[in-house]
């Protein structure tokens, strides 16, 4: 494992010996969550100078903001714009990316992330149903995280019929849910109006923040924590399973449980990154490996360093998405265009990790 | 006893006799039929009219008078139920206690006719009357149309370039039309031939309140919105559609499965109407394509809405401080662009589109842009579940201008809505322009619904009805 900062700051690490090197560029990736969201709180359209934002933030903080005195439009973008998407990018980034590691652990395959069993295709369907019935918003929300647990359930139910090489008849039942999920989209778009429910389909799955609300957070926070809460638990079993059932066996893990746990979980992490933010690509493939690049591929390290860079990732993205023009940039568009780019450039790179 | 018999007998003939020779022409005169009066230069293609109308059901002889000139029409018109005439923009110098005159029915080029209603005192049409108004009716129709074709008063094919720039050949009449593209479908009606749709898309009447406003304008309109399967811009069932033997097509530049209805031998004609100058365009040329009447409605609609934006343009053109409008979609955060029918909407109302600088379709914004621009008012679409609520029951929008000072609207409908490049949306502009500037404006979007709906549409809407569409 050769980091690739190592060689590229020689000389200002020359005075830390190769390991303290790796553990100070794990801390600092680390921490890189909380100095991108103090930065990115401070960007907007709308110009606040920094200490009326660190004024409302404290307001909010304190609970001592006066609704009476009449409309405050700092404190509102501040607290309920600004707060709220750079939390929702925070979660759902980091959940995009540790699931996309996980699942690239536990299929021992590179190019999966979680969408691979459906989630994505079944939140998607479980939303455009919602939206062509009802157009609630809560509600388009609830089918798309339930939606998006059935597909993932079908998958698995459907995969334990078959007794051969499981891993690869998951992967493949899982493709087959997720493209027949995606083919039910399709006929709903084609029976939507397509005056209204149709371009309300259609924005809901490209993907976006930008009707994410105070209200939406609680639950995507206790999902998402729970969820990494588990994952960062299971750390060092991803290394045993990765290396095979047979391993995992012989080392006294049950793999079969162990899978359906992470998979249970990592589910539930990105349903509920769906189902806010809509369909947003790449970053369970680019993060992963970008990480992998950084910190080598023991997941000991690799899980809480694509949690941080998930985060930061998709909070950078999307402050780009919501500051650069008056009209957003899709962020399932952003994140191909910036993401992509990015894989190429880590594949050429890091000739380590993947044999 | 046997002689008075011979008597009455030869009573009845010496009588009758004397009658006959007043007879003249014999076939298609009836003393007591509703009495048309024509140009003596109308007689040809008019007593081809009566002759049809005579022999078809429901129809009946007519009592055809001709005069040499307008002038003459206009002031014998009380003993008429049908008045025929180069003069048609007039109306006879009649008052009724009760019935009407109506408009104009355009025959041929330059002829026009109008029924007077004058035994319609029930508040129902007298049959008398109608059966005036059904002949009129029938000169207009496709029929009506394919005989003064065979007298070669009118073409045989129009040829004509549709607004992709498409040169259409459109053999004449046209009696059954598609209409895939669901805004064409309202042209249809503005020009007044919709009894000529086979199938159609109909936008905005899907959703209950667009349903119903509809079945107002046209109570048998879910006939031929539910013709064919599957009729819309992407797609279209082809076989269904060549079931039902359209002779033209009314479709979009965006409209995707013309190649395979080619192949129908159909004539398609495309339009791109989405700003004022090309609606009205659109409206010519389908006018030009559907026979003299449809000509003149299109006429009267471009008439009536330049007439309708130079007199909102004449009062707003001193207006120091025009309001600033934000035009919002389906979704709070989704916006007209400059691109948009919307944007021109709000412009000619004599305001700002503070989203007029984006580009494309629909955009989707953040609320931090919304606090830059800070819009005086907000509009917002009459669909797709867009609600007042979403602005003024959200906490985060209540320190933006419009949301704190009240001014949030929703754009009506009857039923396509308002705010999309239908023949409606003329009233849409007067509607937001008395919106905006209730003191200024002349204009009562009231008076102007009851008249564009009788006039484009032909249903006669009550006062009510127009003032709770309008509120």
């Amino acid at each position: 494992m050769t980091p690739i900062l190592s060689r590229w700051l020689p000389g200002a690490c020359v005075w830390l010996h190769a390991e303290h090197r790796q553990k100070a560029l794990y801390l600092l990736i680390l921490l890189l969550p909380l100095p991108a969201a103090i930065y990115c709180i401070g960007l907007g359209r709308y110009a606040i100078p920094t200490e009326d934002v660190v004024r409302a933030l404290l307001d909010f903080a304190l609970g001592r903001h006066d609704a009476s005195a009449g409309p405050d439009i700092v404190y509102n973008l501040v607290t309920r714009v600004r707060l709220p998407r750079i939390a929702a990018a925070m979660f759902i980034g980091a959940n995009l990316a540790v699931t996309g590691a996980t699942f690239q652990g536990i299929f021992r395959n590179p190019l999966v992330d979680s969408n691979i069993l459906g989630v994505t295709s079944g939140a998607g369907f479980g939303a455009a149903l919602m939206l062509l019935l009802v157009g609630d918003p809560l509600e388009v929300q609830l089918a798309a995280f339930f939606v998006g647990l059935v597909a993932v359930l079908l998958a698995y139910s459907v995969s334990r019929l078959y007794h051969s090489a499981p891993l690869l008849v998951l992967t493949l039942v899982g493709i087959l849910v997720g493209s027949f999920f995606s083919s039910l989209t399709s006929l709903l778009k084609y029976v939507a109006d397509p005056l209204d429910t149709l371009p309300a389909i259609t924005y809901w799955l490209m993907g976006g923040l930008t009707d994410v609300t105070l209200g939406d957070i609680p639950a995507l926070a206790a999902i998402s924590l729970l969820g990494m809460v588990v994952l960062w638990g299971v750390r060092w079993r991803l290394n045993v399973l990765s290396m095979g059932d047979n391993e995992a066996l012989a080392l006294g893990l049950n793999p079969t449980r162990l899978k359906l746990l992470i998979i249970v979980c990592s589910t539930l992490m990105t349903a509920m990154a769906v189902s806010v933010g809509g369909v947003i690509g790449w970053v369970g493939l680019v993060i992963p490996h970008a990480a992998r690049t950084l910190v080598g591929p023991d997941h000991q390290r690799l899980i809480p360093a694509t949690m941080a860079l998930g985060a930061v990732f998709l909070l950078l993205i999307d402050t780009m998405s919501r500051t650069l023009l008056p009209a957003e940039v899709p962020l399932g568009v952003f994140t191909g265009v910036v993401g992509v780019p990015l894989l190429l450039v880590i594949l050429r790179v890091n000739r380590t990790g993947w044999r | 006893m046997v002689k008075r018999t011979w008597f009455y007998g030869l009573l009845v003939v010496l009588l009758v006799g004397a009658a006959a020779p007043g007879v003249v022409p014999a076939q298609a005169q009836a003393a007591d039929g509703p009495v048309v009066l024509a140009l003596e230069s109308a007689r040809e293609p008019v007593e081809a009219w009566a002759a049809a109308f005579a022999s078809m059901e429901g129809g009946a002889a007519l009592d055809l008078r001709f005069v040499a000139t307008a002038s003459e029409i206009m002031a014998r018109a009380g003993e008429a139920a049908v008045i025929i005439s180069d003069t048609y923009e007039e109306t006879p110098p009649i008052a009724f206690e009760c019935g009407y005159i109506s408009d104009v029915f355009m025959l041929l080029p330059g002829l026009g006719a109008r029924y007077l209603a004058s035994n319609s005192c029930s508040g129902v049409l007298d049959p008398r009357d109608a059966l005036a108004r059904d002949f009129l009716r029938f000169a207009i129709s496709p029929a009506g149309q394919q005989l003064a074709i065979d007298l070669g008063l009118l073409p045989a094919v129009v040829e004509i370039v549709d607004q992709s720039g498409a040169t259409v050949r459109v053999p004449q009449p046209v009696w059954r039309i598609a209409s895939p593209y669901s805004i064409a479908t309202y042209y249809v009606y503005g020009v007044g031939a919709a009894d000529r749709l086979v199938a159609a898309g109909y936008l905005g009447a899907r959703d209950p309140e667009g349903k119903a406003g509809m079945l107002k304008l046209d109570p048998n309109f879910e006939t031929i919105a539910n013709a064919v399967s599957t009729l819309n811009q992407q797609e279209a069932n082809i076989e269904e559609l060549a079931a039902l033997h359209p002779d033209l097509i009314l479709a979009s530049a965006r409209t995707s499965w013309l190649d395979a209805a080619a192949a129908l031998g159909v004539s398609i004609l495309r339009f791109e109407g989405e700003s004022p100058e090309a609606l009205q365009d659109a409206m010519t040329l389908l006018g030009a394509v559907l026979g003299p009447h449809a000509a003149y409605q299109a006429e009267q609609f471009n008439a009536y809405y330049s007439r309708t934006l130079d007199a909102i343009l004449a009062q707003t053109q001193t207006i120091a401080e025009p309001v600033r409008v934000y035009f919002s979609g389906t979704n709070p955060l989704r916006v007209a662009s400059g691109d948009m029918y919307q944007t021109a909407m709000v412009e000619a109302a004599g305001a700002i589109s503070v989203t007029a600088d984006l580009t494309g379709y629909w955009n989707d914004v953040n609320l931090e842009q919304v606090a830059v621009w800070d819009p005086d008012v907000i509009l917002f679409v009459p669909y797709g579940g867009a609600n007042v609520e979403a602005f003024t029951g959200a906490a985060e929008w209540s320190a933006i201008r419009a949301v704190y000072e009240g001014r949030v609207y929703r754009l009506p409908k009857l039923s396509a809505p308002w705010d999309t490049p239908v023949p409606d949306s003329i009233l849409g502009i007067i509607w937001i322009a008395q919106t905006l500037y209730p003191d200024q404006m002349s204009l009562d979007c009231a008076a102007e619904t009851m008249t564009f709906y009788r006039l484009f549409y032909g249903y006669v809407m009550s006062e009510g009805e127009a003032q709770s569409i309008c509120k």
